[in-house]
């Protein structure tokens, strides 16, 4: 339109002001190449417009959404995909047994188990473990059982020795603290003979196995129930107790940070010798855990360091003869606002174990109600009161040693020790600290795959409600991670091999985290439409108008053109 | 009766289970501030009062996110310098000691909000500043700040949209990073902020309906400014004057019956058809389960024997230390290795099964039909096309 203007005013003015008082006069005919100049321009505008505008707008404002295999990811989170199976293999010796009374017992014994048993995901197998059974086993396993690759062997959960002795009433066990073993005694009588139909030793080895699992079996339950339910058979004492562990420990993390720090009112001690006591007291045990988590270990000492001001202050029991802390107000005791607690290194949770040294003033400090000296607090550390021996200073007073000897922080870092374990969840029985490793092993490859699978169920339903997030690649290469260690993890738990399904599930947790949280992925660019219109309108509007009002005239031309000459062609 | 008796060991622990599905673990605080400028001294003083009573009943810093856009405390204009208060009587300094700013100045924008809330953050952006709040953890979220008809505007530069909102809080649901939530918005129109949350397990409570004003209390005359507004002074008089103790027994029902529309001058509203049982189920939540912090401390009692306590553990512990000692070299005993191959599949029964997403759509605030305001606008938008058009054409031909 402008082009036609342009064309036509010139002549017009001067004509205009010639005959002012005339009839207005039509313009002069335009020339075929005026109209053609200006067919070319319009055509050059809708061209630019077409080709290099619309695909512009189109580039700039599309979201980059990468492919995720979203039904795997559901059926991951529904729990289509893998059901975690615990199978757990314990190996029966039988040093002083013969081959076929052997053979029999082990029959019987897997017999009453699976009777006993009533949770079908977690099951024991037993098998013989001295050499003299394992031509049968061959036999029985066929391939698997030549090939008998490392890697492929199931992880042993317990071995079970049987032990005739002389003068025995009953059968006995007994649980080897250290080991993987369990030692039963029985009467030589009690030896199964083939023909009677079950044997109380059996029977007994079967009630020992599951009374030992028996907390584990509930334990996994529950988490694979999704913390509703669990089994029918768990007393609800042992629920309770189950779901106080689980809402006490931490969450799982791929590193802990273990902060020790040493606090005191006073100016002493100053020091104390930490890293022995760390290497001795708690390497061991960091060292046994290095299947589940990583952990690295800081330590501070903070001196004047003051309760806060409205915490309670101790009180002066005169029957204890000692300052006492009420249980209520322990909450309290850690002054989180002025004590440098959170150190925020790296990206792992923080567990903080507290040495506390009271003011020679007000020691011994203990807890009013037991006399305790250390308490847990939930999902964030925990707390020992050490009252060292005072000596004598030169101003008459007592004061607090200068320095914390080694020996002296033993029943501390012990009591830390155990804290750990709480605060990592591990379950409280058996009551051999492997075993109870082994069930931590299986307890978090539990809640991984659980926590891992329903991360993608998160993830897939995210996808799908918010059509306006960005996807990179980087995620769904984070999902297929994920949904192929699931898979690993999934087969090692059936074939029995926990540490290996650990490892695969940790993986999984990490990148399905990562996936999740993803940077990029922020939904924050929700446009309503009236806003879509806000924004359009006054851009496209001025310039759009005359860009259609041109296109339609043009085209209105072309047709009347045509019209024209198909006239002419008739006439 | 044997049946009997393992019918009601059923029942008990699905009572058990209920309860403890009602608890939370762990509490998180993220309160908001939106605006800058000296003259809007009150919303500071409005988070920071309510920063110092989520302190008061027991959450720690570390889990208080607290964002303020601007220092109050240091702006040259106040006249009291390094303080904020929130009365006329300027009995209390809300910027005393101990104040933790986890987000200030113009760190304080959507972008970082909706990243605090969905955790989509750096790596190396420190654990102060996170949302660490898991599946048990029950959140409050109190923003303030000037707002309007589904939108509260941040640091006069941009705003953020009752949609944006909902989908972060619906991604936290999705992640499971709330148990319960809490949501308290004091601001104009504050109440359509919160019509468009579609995920479960929150109770929103904000100061104004639609077309309403939020009003500031009052002005403190030597500070020069309004210091506090009128929905939160009452809230927190209520938080003040009735919780006075982390162990206090009142319940959201209290804390919402306390409204008094004359005092506020608006009409405060609140939400409850997402939280499961709705308003009569949400009404019993003590104010205490969002404001302060459960912390069950757990003593040691050093002479317990049952398996799992301290001194069982402290044996095993012992033995483990001696064991360590005896072999320096590493610890192969967990992971003993087998000879045999178990591969014997066995049918489970046992598998997780989501419950069904419940989908929730937004609440209408006004009465009007949405097609009609839509129909306005399109009629609008082609009268004003047709004048143009119409224009062009006539402007052509009368020339």
């Amino acid at each position: 339109m402008t082009t036609e203007q342009g064309d036509q005013v010139s002549p017009q003015v001067s004509t205009s002001h010639a005959n002012e008082s005339t009839v207005k006069r039509p313009p002069p005919p335009e020339t075929p190449a005026a109209v053609q100049t200006r067919f070319r321009v319009i055509a050059a505008f809708w061209v630019v417009i077409i080709f290099l505008g619309f695909p512009i707008w189109w580039k700039t404002t599309s979201i980059y959404r990468a492919h995720l295999p979203i039904e795997e990811m559901v059926d991951w989170a529904d729990g289509k995909a893998c059901r975690p199976v615990f199978p757990l293999e314990i190996h029966l010796a039988t040093p002083s047994m013969q081959p076929i009374e052997a053979q029999y017992l082990l029959r019987t014994t897997q017999h009453t188990l699976d009777d006993l048993n009533e949770f079908a995901a977690h099951h024991l197998r037993l098998k013989l473990a001295n050499d003299s059974a394992t031509v049968s086993h061959n036999a029985e396993n066929g391939m698997e059982g030549a090939i008998n690759a490392e890697a492929q062997a199931p992880d042993t959960t317990l071995t079970v020795r049987l032990l005739a002795q002389e003068g025995l009433a009953a059968p006995r066990s007994e649980l080897h603290a250290a080991t993987t073993q369990l030692d039963v005694f029985y009467p030589p009588s009690q030896v199964p003979v083939p023909s009677s139909s079950n044997s109380p030793l059996s029977a007994f080895i079967a009630e020992e196995l599951q009374r030992l699992y028996g907390e584990e079996k509930a334990t996994i339950a529950h988490i694979l129930s999704g913390h509703t339910g669990g089994l029918d058979s768990t007393s609800p004492q042992l629920a309770e107790s189950i779901s106080r562990r689980l809402r006490r420990s931490m969450k799982y993390a791929e590193t802990y940070h273990l902060s020790f720090s040493l606090f005191t009112p006073g100016s002493e001690p100053s020091s104390w010798d930490i890293e022995a006591a760390v290497k001795e007291y708690l390497s061991p045990l960091l060292q046994a855990f290095e299947p589940i988590s990583n952990f690295t270990v800081d330590t501070q000492v903070q001196l004047y360091a003051n309760f806060a001001p409205t915490a309670p202050r101790p009180e002066y029991d005169e029957a204890e003869s000692a300052w006492t802390l009420k249980k209520e107000d322990l909450s309290a005791f850690v002054n989180a606002a002025e004590w440098p607690l959170n150190p925020s290194i790296g990206n792992g949770p923080t567990i903080n174990f507290i040495l506390y040294v009271p003011d020679p003033s007000q020691s011994p400090l203990i807890v009013k109600e037991n006399r305790a000296s250390s308490w847990i607090v939930p999902q964030w550390g925990g707390v020992y009161l050490l009252n060292p021996t005072l000596s004598n200073a030169e101003q008459g007073g007592q004061s607090n040693p200068a320095h914390l000897s080694h020996d002296s922080l033993g029943p501390a870092f012990m009591t830390f020790s155990h804290q750990l374990l709480t605060l990592l969840g591990t379950p409280s029985t058996p009551a051999s600290l492997p075993l109870r490793l082994q069930t931590s092993i299986r307890i978090r490859a539990a809640t991984l795959l659980l926590s891992a699978s329903s991360t993608m169920g998160s993830l897939a339903r995210l996808t799908e409600s918010l059509p306006s997030i960005p996807i990179p690649a980087s995620v769904a290469s984070s999902v297929s991670t994920t949904l192929s260690h699931l898979g690993a993890t999934c087969s090692h738990l059936r074939e029995g091999r926990f540490g290996a399904a650990l490892a695969s599930a940790r993986v999984a947790e990490t990148e399905a985290e990562r996936s999740f949280f993803e940077k990029s992925m922020v939904g924050q660019v929700y446009f309503p439409d009236e806003h879509k219109v806000a924004v359009y309108l006054p851009l496209l509007g001025p310039v759009g108008v005359p860009l259609v009002v041109s296109l339609l005239k043009e085209l209105k031309r072309i047709a009347a053109g045509r019209k024209a000459r198909r006239a002419a062609a008739a006439a | 009766m044997a049946l009997l008796f393992r019918f009601l060991q059923a029942f008990a622990l699905l009572l058990l289970a209920s309860l403890v599905t009602a608890e939370h673990t762990s509490n998180w605080a993220v309160l908001v501030s939106t605006s800058r400028f000296w003259f809007n001294y009150r919303h500071l003083a409005n988070v920071l009062s309510l920063y110092r009573t989520v302190k008061r009943l027991g959450i720690p810093d570390s889990q208080i996110i607290l964002m303020l856009p601007d220092d109050m405390a240091c702006n040259p204009r106040n006249a009291f310098p390094g303080t904020v208060y929130s009365n006329a009587d300027r009995a209390v300094d809300l910027y005393g000691d101990n104040i933790e700013v986890d987000y200030r100045g113009y760190e304080v924008t959507v972008e970082n909000f909706i990243r605090l809330l969905t955790d989509r953050l750096d790596e190396d952006v420190p654990r102060s500043k996170r949302l660490g709040s898991d599946a048990g953890s029950n959140v409050l979220v109190y923003m303030t700040g000037h707002g309007g008809d589904q939108f509260l505007k941040f640091q006069d530069a941009e705003e953020i949209g009752a949609w944006d909102l909902a989908d972060a809080f619906g991604q936290m649901w999705e992640k499971k990073r709330y148990h319960e939530l809490l949501f308290m918005i004091d601001t104009c129109q504050a109440n359509t902020m919160y019509t468009h949350f579609y995920s479960p397990n929150i109770v929103a409570t904000g100061s104004s309906e639609l077309d309403q004003s939020s009003y500031s209390h009052h002005a403190d005359n030597d500070v020069g400014v309004a210091v506090i507004d009128r929905w939160t002074y009452y809230v927190l008089e209520f938080l003040e004057t009735q919780v006075t103790s982390a162990n206090s027994k009142l319940n959201l029902g209290d804390l919402f019956d306390s409204y008094d529309e004359s005092k506020i001058h608006s009409q405060p509203g609140v939400r409850w058809d997402l939280f499961p049982g709705g308003e009569q189920e949400g009404r019993l939540r003590t104010v205490v389960d969002f404001f302060g912090n459960v912390q069950n401390v757990e003593v040691e009692n050093a002479n317990a024997t049952e398996p799992g306590s301290l001194k069982e553990d402290l044996a095993e512990i012992m033995r483990l230390v001696e064991k360590w000692q005896k072999r320096d070299e590493e610890y192969s005993a967990i992971i003993g290795d087998s000879v045999q191959n178990a591969t014997e599949k066995m049918p489970s029964s046992s598998h997780v099964n989501l419950a069904p997403k419940k989908i929730v759509g937004s609440t209408k605030m006004a009465e009007d039909s949405n097609w009609g305001k839509q129909l306005v606008g399109l009629s609008v938008v082609g009268a004003c096309t047709a004048i143009w058009v119409a224009g062009s054409i006539l402007g052509r031909s009368a020339v």
